[in-house]
């Protein structure tokens, strides 16, 4: 069952051109993750799904529903925006209290949101809040009402490491235990790949390619060559020299390489010839799968569906 | 799964608008401490004297318009900051995305907001005046009831006007203070037109000019109903009389109504955030 489909969506400001014939769905109980540079237009699609945006061309519905004129269906949505906005000389514990009775949902729920993203300012005014503290509240005042469907716009900005490690625990948690769908757009795609098992690449408003993350890997053949050397910025720079080499990542410990589609096996010629010249030591080579951030580099360099 | 029921969305909105609208009450003070001296100016014997009405209907309006100057004043200040500034700053800030994100229609997050930021304004207005009036002169005011619901018709249909156009302003403009600025310089114009307006009919002796004024303005109409305009050879330019007020407050009210739902529907139906 889809829970999001975008059809054809099309919006245009003034002369930029923000969403051209986007094409999205989101399936029932999945965490799909809405990756693209900046300006690819992730933040309008998500306004246009949110029912803030009217799209110039196309159509979008959430349950089944135009959210723009159907504002019940907000009830099963929890919203994450990239910056938080609320009324600020409200206190965190009457205004999550507050929304607790707009949603028809026990006031107890209020000090159970607030413990479970661990903000425990209650009698602070939302104006005092620091900007890691005002997302928390951000994402427990989302999660309030139980919904079904959670839209989130870089919701671990303003987090530290460790908030940003508990809310991914609390994405998978709900997930797993309470069937919660996911809609999330991030630029920390290490973060995201922990998470999502679909994503969407998006990029000058269109969905470049979109699917599970496994299919994806295999549909771009994203994998990647690992060299262990002990010489590895010098080892790059001959690998650079190499026509197949699409792309690398270096480390104290060796070399992650990209190759063009079919060259990967290249590599195990190359590599000792590269290793005799330079003087260095390979300790091993193995053919492995590409990061997110990989296969996201693939897909906008390649520029679309194969 | 928690119980969940339906919730009161309209109730906590309007709750908040409240809490935040009035949040510094310092015009809403002034406005009671005005209300206040009268009642202690009428203590020491002070009272208000009316002279050179023509009858006691005038004389009536004389009073209701002497009582409502200063509060009828501070009244648009409040709409100004409550409406304009209150709400192109909800834009300003972000916070209509979150009242976007309630199980409740635009149309009722807009109703609400109106409701904390003009309705709470005129009815703390209308009170204060209803009350004060009664204090001062109930036999004057019980007797020319009719007299008193005009003057308050009238003198209220161009502040509801203004704040639907600058309700408008303020959705487009998108900033606090920017539309309150453009909404202080709108009224000014509109005060400094209608004064050349009003000379043009002097100096020409035509009326036609005060009556297309009159139409955005209709206590214009009720004032120079009861206190006619002259010419300064005391020849009379315009005297309305009591069908044609009522016709200049229908359409006064028509223009509020209409402004209103442009607003509406376009905060309803075009707002984009």
């Amino acid at each position: 069952m889809e829970l999001i489909v975008a059809e054809d969506l099309a919006k245009r400001y003034g002369k930029v051109v923000a969403v051209d014939g986007l094409n999205l769905k989101v399936e029932k109980g999945t965490i799909l993750g809405l990756i693209g540079p900046n300006g690819a237009g992730k933040t309008t699609t998500i306004k246009i799904i949110l029912g803030l945006l009217r799209p110039d061309r196309g159509k979008v519905s959430v349950f089944g529903e135009d959210p723009w004129d159907n504002p019940e269906i907000r009830r099963d949505i929890g919203i994450i925006y990239e910056k938080a906005y609320f009324p600020s000389h409200h206190k965190v514990l009457d205004y999550m209290q507050r929304t607790c009775r707009i949603f028809g949902v026990p006031e107890s729920r209020a000090r159970e949101v607030l413990e479970l993203v661990g903000l425990n300012a209650y009698d602070r005014e939302i104006k005092g809040l620091s900007a890691g503290m005002l997302q928390k509240f951000a994402i427990a005042h989302a999660l309030i009402h139980e919904p079904k469907l959670i839209i989130a716009d870089e919701p671990a900005s303003n987090l530290d490491p460790e908030s940003r490690s508990n809310l991914l625990d609390l994405i998978l948690k709900l997930h797993k235990e309470k069937d919660v769908t996911f809609l999330i757009s991030s630029h920390i795609l290490p973060e995201l790949s922990r998470v999502c098992d679909s994503v969407a690449i998006i990029n000058n408003g269109k969905v470049l390619a979109s699917g599970l993350l496994t299919e994806l890997f295999d549909k771009y053949s994203a994998k990647t060559v690992r060299v262990t050397t002990n010489k590895p910025e010098v080892f790059a720079d001959e690998l650079r020299k190499l026509p197949y080499v699409e792309r690398m990542t270096i480390d104290s410990r060796g070399v992650s390489i990209i190759t063009a589609e079919g060259t990967e096996s290249n590599i195990y010629e190359d590599a000792p010839r590269i290793a005799k010249k330079i003087g260095a030591v390979i300790m091993g080579i193995e053919l492995g799968t590409a990061s997110l951030e990989q296969l996201y580099y693939k897909v906008v360099r390649e520029g679309g569906e194969k | 799964m928690t119980e969940k029921q339906k919730g009161h969305p309209f109730l906590e909105v309007l709750a908040t608008s409240i809490h935040e609208d009035f949040r510094f009450p310092i015009l809403e003070i002034f406005a009671f401490l005005y209300a206040i001296s009268t009642f202690a100016l009428l203590g020491i014997g002070g009272g208000f004297t009316v002279t050179f009405a023509r009858n006691e209907e005038a004389a009536t309006y004389q009073l209701v318009n002497i009582q409502m100057g200063t509060p009828l004043f501070i009244f648009l200040i409040l709409i100004f900051k409550n409406v304009v500034y209150g709400f192109g700053s909800e834009f300003e800030k972000g916070t209509i995305q979150t009242l976007l994100s309630y199980p409740l229609k635009r149309r009722m997050i807009l109703t609400a907001k109106l409701l904390s930021a003009l309705g709470v304004s005129l009815v703390m207005f209308l009170g204060i005046q209803f009350f004060a009036l009664y204090i001062m002169a109930p036999q004057t005011i019980s007797a020319n009831l009719s007299t008193v619901i005009i003057s308050y018709l009238s003198s209220l249909s161009y502040p509801l006007f203004l704040t639907a156009i600058l309700l408008l302003v303020a959705m487009r403009v998108r900033k606090g203070g920017l539309a309150l600025v453009l909404g202080i310089v709108l009224y000014f114009a509109l005060s400094v037109f209608t004064g050349i307006l009003t000379a043009l009919s002097i100096t020409t002796r035509n009326s036609f000019p005060l009556k297309v004024i009159a139409v955005l303005n209709p206590s214009l109409a009720t004032q120079f109903h009861y206190s006619p305009l002259s010419s300064l050879l005391g020849e009379t330019i315009w005297n309305p009389d009591f069908n044609e007020v009522l016709m200049y407050i229908f359409g006064g009210y028509c223009l509020v109504f209409a402004a209103f739902l442009i607003a509406y529907y376009y905060f309803s139906r075009r707002l984009n955030l």
